[in-house]
C-alpha cells in the first residue's frame, strides 16, 4: 500500500521524489506478480487508493488489441502475458535469427519469449527488471516455455548490468514512461547497443497536460499514466543520448484500450500509446 | 544464468567486468547454467548475488 504522506516529501516534476516514484512503481508490479495471471493491468484506479490487485475483476488488456496476433499469443505458455503492454515492440523491432536482444522492464517475459522465437538458438533475448517478484515469475515462466535462450536478470533500466556494444536489439513495452530519468535510461540504451543497433519501443506519450490530481498520484505514477512524456521531449530525449532515426509514433487505435485504464478520467485526452524508434549510428 | 552469457554482464555502477564465483552449477547441452554464487565487480569490488539462476545486478542501494 502506498503511504499517503508520500506526496509530501521533495516532489520531483512528476509528484513524487524518484525513490517515491521508484517504490510505488515496484509495490505495484510486486502486487501484480503475485496475483493470478491475467488480473494485473497497466491500468490506473487513479485518485481512489485501490492497489491493482484489488481491480482483480479488471481484466488486463486483451493482448490483441495492443497488437499481438492470436499465434503470438498462444505461441507463449500462459502466464508471461500480464496484459500491462501498450503495443507489440517485437512486431516493429525486425529481429533476425542470432540477435541478442534486450528486454527493459520484462515482466513476466511475454516480449521476451515472442522475441526467443524469433532470435532462435543461436540468438539470446535478456529481460532486465528491478522487481524480484516479476523476475521470479518470469523465471518460472522460462521453465514452462522450455526457452533457452531468454534469460533474466533482477537490475534497473537507469543502471544497466550488460557490457557496452554487446545488444543488437532493445525492446521494451509501457516501461520507460515509469521510470524517474528517462534521461539516463535512453544512455544506458545507447551504451549497450552495437552501433547499429536499435530500439524498438511501445510506451505512452502525453497528449495534453495532465491534472494536478492525476499527476501528484501515486497510482497513477505507476499505472502507466502520469509519467509519460510528450513526443517533442522523447525525440529531444533520443537525440541527446546520440540516437539518430528517431521516430515517435502515436497510436491512433490505442484510444480505445486507454480509456479502460480508469473509471474516473477518460485518459485518452492526456496519453496514447506510440512506437518509438532510433538507431546508434555506425 | 548462462556461464558464456558472462561477455554480456557489466557491474551497473561502474560498467567493468565482474568475476564469476560459482557455488552451485548445472551442466546443459554445451553450456554451464549458474544457479547460485557471486558475481564480484573486478574494478569497484561491489559484490552481487545469484541466487535460483538469477544474478541480483541492482545496484546495492536498490536492494530490499
Amino acid at each position: 500500500m502506498i503511504d499517503d504522506n508520500s506526496q509530501d516529501q521533495s516532489p520531483s516534476k512528476g509528484g513524487l521524489s524518484e525513490r517515491e516514484q521508484r517504490d510505488a512503481v515496484r509495490n505495484r508490479y510486486a502486487s501484480i506478480a503475485q496475483t493470478e495471471p491475467q488480473s494485473g493491468c497497466c491500468e490506473s484506479s487513479s485518485a481512489s487508493a485501490t492497489t491493482c490487485s484489488d481491480d482483480s475483476d479488471t481484466l488486463g488488456v486483451d493482448s490483441q488489441r495492443l497488437g499481438y496476433t492470436a499465434d503470438d499469443i498462444t505461441a507463449v505458455g500462459e502466464g508471461a502475458d500480464l496484459g500491462l503492454g501498450c503495443g507489440n515492440p517485437t512486431a516493429i523491432a525486425s529481429l533476425e535469427a542470432g540477435h541478442t536482444v534486450l528486454d527493459l522492464g520484462a515482466g513476466g517475459g511475454f516480449d521476451c519469449f515472442l522475441a526467443a522465437q524469433e532470435v532462435g538458438k543461436t540468438g539470446h533475448v535478456i529481460g532486465v527488471d528491478m522487481t524480484p517478484e516479476m523476475v521470479e515469475l518470469a523465471r518460472e515462466n522460462v521453465e514452462k516455455n522450455d526457452a533457452r535462450n531468454v534469460e533474466f536478470r533482477l537490475g534497473e533500466i537507469e543502471h544497466l548490468p550488460v557490457a557496452d556494444e554487446t545488444i543488437d536489439v532493445i525492446i521494451s513495452n509501457c516501461v520507460i514512461n515509469l521510470s524517474p530519468d528517462k534521461s539516463q535510461v535512453f544512455r544506458e540504451a545507447h551504451r549497450v547497443l552495437h552501433p547499429g543497433g536499435r530500439l524498438a519501443i511501445s510506451d505512452v506519450v502525453m497528449t495534453a497536460e495532465i491534472p494536478e490530481d492525476l499527476r501528484t498520484d501515486p497510482e497513477s505514477v505507476s499505472g502507466c499514466v502520469a509519467g509519460a512524456a510528450t513526443i517533442n521531449e522523447l525525440e529531444s530525449l533520443l537525440d541527446d543520448a546520440g540516437f539518430e532515426a528517431v521516430t515517435v509514433e502515436p497510436k491512433d487505435d490505442s484510444h480505445e484500450f486507454i480509456r479502460e485504464w480508469s473509471d474516473e478520467h477518460d485518459l485518452a485526452d492526456y496519453i496514447v500509446s506510440a512506437t518509438i524508434e532510433g538507431r546508434k549510428p555506425v | 544464468m548462462k556461464e558464456s552469457l558472462m561477455d554480456i554482464l557489466a557491474c551497473p555502477l561502474d560498467k567493468e567486468p565482474l568475476d564469476l564465483s560459482a557455488t552451485d552449477t548445472e551442466s546443459n547441452d554445451d553450456d554451464t547454467e549458474v544457479l547460485a554464487g557471486e558475481l564480484t565487480c573486478t574494478e569497484c569490488g561491489t559484490v552481487y548475488p545469484i541466487e535460483d539462476g538469477i544474478p541480483n545486478l541492482l545496484p546495492p542501494d536498490m536492494r530490499e
